[in-house]
């Protein structure tokens, strides 16, 4: 994909009406020119605390992960369309960094006094 | 030369200078003289019966914290949960949670992600989850 450099995911959620704010969400990416790879449902649960938005104070909210694939151009505008719709409480979107591989760690290393960065003197 | 019997230091200096043949010296020397010869001693065989090099055996894998391996998802707040205070919602530090550098950063990058996102309360630890078994090396719980 040429312009597609960015796996983006997206994390928001709604009020009640889910079904309809989710197809605008995805049609709105897609007329974009994102490529939407999956969508989510991280289940309906109270929220961890209440959200003012849209003039309205929310209790309960749908969870919803969008992975999608797009240039980062469209970002901004994204944000600022998701910004604008009533439906939706609290959107993010955030860069979906690769996977490192875990068997880098080296374990609990001792710190090391002696190193270049930590002078004994003065 | 009273308590030079048992040092071993001083049994080869004073062998060095005992000229007459007195009962005690005798037998020092006579070890000192064999230890000595041992050390140049080269089996003429082949059979080698040095000790092979090898790392140590024994050796202790390295230490790891206890997130060694376990990706940190800021939407696993279960786990999340487990590096906050149950009463005020903070993130304890790196000496309470015992986590390495990369990790304890990690987490707590991503409980303030999870904060701001909405998943995660911030001012208390979410109610499910404060029976899960402890982590921590709280001494005083605030």
């Amino acid at each position: 994909l040429s312009h597609a450099k960015y796996n983006l995911t997206s994390s928001l959620f709604f009020q009640l009406e889910t079904a309809a704010a989710l197809r605008r969400t995805v049609e709105t990416l897609m007329g974009k020119g994102a490529v939407v790879r999956s969508l989510e449902n991280m289940g309906e649960k109270t929220l961890p605390y209440k959200i003012s938005k849209h003039n309205l104070r929310h209790t309960r909210g749908g969870y919803f992960l969008v992975d999608f694939s797009a240039s980062p151009t469209i970002i901004p505008s994204m944000l600022d369309h998701l910004e604008r719709d009533i439906d939706v409480i609290r959107p993010t979107i955030l860069k979906k960094l690769p996977q490192k591989t875990q068997e880098e760690c080296p374990g609990l290393v001792p710190p090391d006094h002696e190193g270049k960065s930590f002078s004994k003197r003065k | 030369m009273f308590a030079v019997r048992n040092c071993r230091f001083f049994i080869t200096f004073t062998n060095l200078k005992v000229t007459t043949r007195n009962p005690e010296n005798v037998f020092s020397l006579g070890l000192w003289q064999r230890s000595l010869s041992i050390q140049q001693y080269e089996n003429p065989a082949g059979n080698n019966d040095m000790p092979i090099k090898m790392d140590n055996p024994y050796k202790e894998p390295p230490k790891t914290c206890i997130l060694c391996g376990v990706t940190v998802d800021y939407k696993n707040i279960q786990l999340l949960s487990q590096f906050v205070s149950p009463h005020t919602g903070r993130i304890y530090g790196r000496h309470i949670t015992g986590l390495c550098g990369k990790k304890q950063k990690e987490v707590s990058k991503a409980i303030k992600r999870a904060h701001h996102m909405g998943f995660m309360p911030v001012t208390l630890k979410e109610p499910a989850f404060l029976k899960d078994p402890n982590v921590c090396d709280i001494k005083y719980p605030e």
